[in-house]
């Protein structure tokens, strides 16, 4: 079953279009990858599904309800989170603290619950001795992960995950998909943007490819990159030789 | 070993220096025989409370308001109309007088708490300065008896004492400090501080910010209106260019910069600095002592960005204070 629904979501500003008419669905517990070239839409269409634009056109549904055009803590609340491709972190609170943001609010947890909660996500995400560190002091990767602690205390049950990986080392990559996974065992759903292929490829249930804003592929990862419109928006048209 | 509030041990030691501070404060009133003592202290705390209340608001969340002396004026005039027209006693009049101007912030918040950076500012100064307009013009206007135009409104003359008067400052500016302690170590207050560093980013993570904005900027309005209410009972006499003085603006503004935005001792500390710097320097160099407060706060502007409070804080790494 779908816990979360795309049907033909649009996205103009002004005369560009930056999502045209996407429509696929995230199964619950399933990690769906989502790739596309540089402004194929992905963070645009992220945005639409937790509310920080509103679409122009189409409907986003949360466990059958439609969330189209609710404010983005409401959405959040509901059960859907995002992290974001710039972090964000709330760089005069500690590492713990910000966490705690996302179990308080999002969570809507009562501050000793939140606390626990927090303390139980971080050591999860691995942040447990940096816990207590101002969150602008700590490294890109450590940042990349609170991002993803932050969408978690908050309780959501669908995650979307926007270049999470983004500037991370090969064995930072395996660690960041070890805990991936974990995260969709504790009976989360999961899309993931993202550009590392072997990340993506190794990961995802399904993939859905999107290009100038449309969905130009959807499927297991095989067939995905075996899809010669995928190719073609990666690699390039292939000319015809020039005959003299 | 940094003192986070969320050790026992750090709680403690607040609770014991908050609480024997705001004994010896209260006993003050019985320690001194000087009248001008007790009315410099009277001042301290009315302007450490009016620097909270625009703390709480635009120094938590970043948010610059630049028309906070309207809830102050409203509050003055509220209480003065409710004591001379309708012959409503002191406190009620003062509590009706938070209430309304709480009521006329819910419809300001709204409106002006989606605009960000200098279009908040100039839209609560606009605001500010409207209002005076308002309390200027509308008998005039009107051709009726109500806020008494450019003349004021002399309130009843109380003959209470300084002591009547330090007691009631003494009260709201500890209610202040209260909410203060509790923006520091709630929901609410994370929340805040979340807006300030990353609004989008909080939003996501599920804080109404929104709401929460509102609620900061509504509770302000409250103590605002209060403080006015009772000032205006104070000095017994208010014309509109007094209570809606962009002065007074700037007053909570500076105070809480020096004294660090965002901070428990920001507004305490700026406050009562510059309150009794401006005395003592008023006293000893009548003619010249505005041009030396500005240099020094420029110099402690230079020195320490962040306000006093905001740069020990850094300095030291102390989570709280």
């Amino acid at each position: 079953m779908a816990i979360l629904e795309c049907s033909n979501l649009s996205m103009y500003f002004g005369a560009l279009t930056a999502v045209e008419m996407v429509s696929f669905g995230l199964n619950e517990g399933e990690i769906l990858g989502m790739i596309g070239p540089n402004g194929a839409g992905k963070t645009t269409l992220f945005n639409c599904m937790v509310g920080v634009y509103r679409p122009t056109k189409g409907n986003v549904y949360l466990d059958g309800l439609d969330i189209t055009g609710m404010k983005p803590h409401r959405i959040c609340r509901l059960g859907l989170a995002k992290t974001s491709q710039i972090m964000e972190p709330f760089r005069a609170m500690t590492v713990f603290e910000n966490v705690l943001v996302g179990a308080l609010h999002g969570g809507r947890m009562k501050m000793a619950q939140a606390r626990e909660e927090s303390a139980r996500i971080i050591e999860l995400v691995g942040l447990a001795d940096q816990a207590e560190k101002p969150s602008a002091a700590i490294s890109v990767p450590a940042r990349r992960r609170l991002e993803l602690a932050r969408a978690l205390a908050t309780g959501a049950r669908a995650l979307l995950l926007d270049e999470n990986m983004a500037g991370l080392n090969p064995h930072e990559i395996d660690q960041a998909l070890e805990l991936l996974r974990k995260i969709r065992s504790s009976g989360r759903s999961l899309i993931v943007v993202e550009h590392i292929m072997r990340a993506v490829m190794g990961i995802s249930d399904r993939i859905v490819v999107l290009n100038y804003g449309a969905k130009i592929a959807e499927g297991v990862p095989q067939d995905v990159v075996n899809d010669p419109q995928v190719i073609e928006a990666y690699l390039g048209e292939k000319r015809p030789s020039v005959v003299a | 070993m940094k003192t986070t509030m969320n050790h026992p041990h750090g709680r403690m030691r607040f609770w014991i220096a908050f609480g024997a501070g705001s004994v010896a404060l209260a006993l003050v009133p019985f320690l001194t025989s000087s009248e001008y003592v007790l009315r410099i202290v009277t001042v301290v705390l009315f302007w450490v409370g009016m620097a909270g209340c625009w703390n709480m608001m635009s120094g938590y969340t970043g948010y610059i308001d630049f028309g906070p002396v309207v809830y102050f004026g409203l509050g003055s005039y509220a209480t003065a109309i409710a004591m001379t027209k309708y012959g409503v006693p002191f406190f009620p009049a003062v509590v009706s007088a938070g209430v309304a101007a709480a009521a006329i912030a819910v419809p300001m918040g709204l409106t002006t708490l989606r605009l960000k950076g200098a279009y908040f500012a100039i839209a609560t100064f606009a605001f500010a300065e409207t209002m005076k307009q308002v309390a200027l013009e509308f008998d005039r206007t009107f051709r009726v008896s109500f806020f008494e135009g450019s003349h004021g409104i002399t309130l009843p003359i109380s003959g209470l004492d300084n002591t009547f008067f330090f007691y009631c400052f003494f009260a709201a500016t500890f209610a202040v400090m209260l909410i203060h302690y509790g923006i520091e170590h709630s929901k609410f207050g994370y929340g805040l501080k979340a807006i300030h560093e990353a609004e989008t980013a909080a939003e996501i993570a599920g804080v109404n910010t929104t709401g929460i904005k509102l609620r900061a900027y509504v509770t302000s309005a409250f103590f605002l209106g209060i403080f006015g209410g009772m000032e205006a009972y104070w000095i017994t006499y208010i014309t509109p260019a007094d209570v809606f003085n962009v002065h007074k603006t700037v007053q909570m503004v500076i105070m809480t910069l020096l004294g660090g935005m965002g901070t428990f001792f920001g507004p305490l500390v700026g406050a009562s600095f510059l309150t009794v710097l401006s005395e003592i320097l008023g006293t000893a160099f009548v003619e010249y002592y505005l041009i030396m407060v500005g240099g020094i706060i420029i110099v402690i502007v230079l020195i320490m960005p962040k306000g006093i409070v905001g740069s020990i804080k850094d300095w030291k790494g102390i989570r709280f204070a």
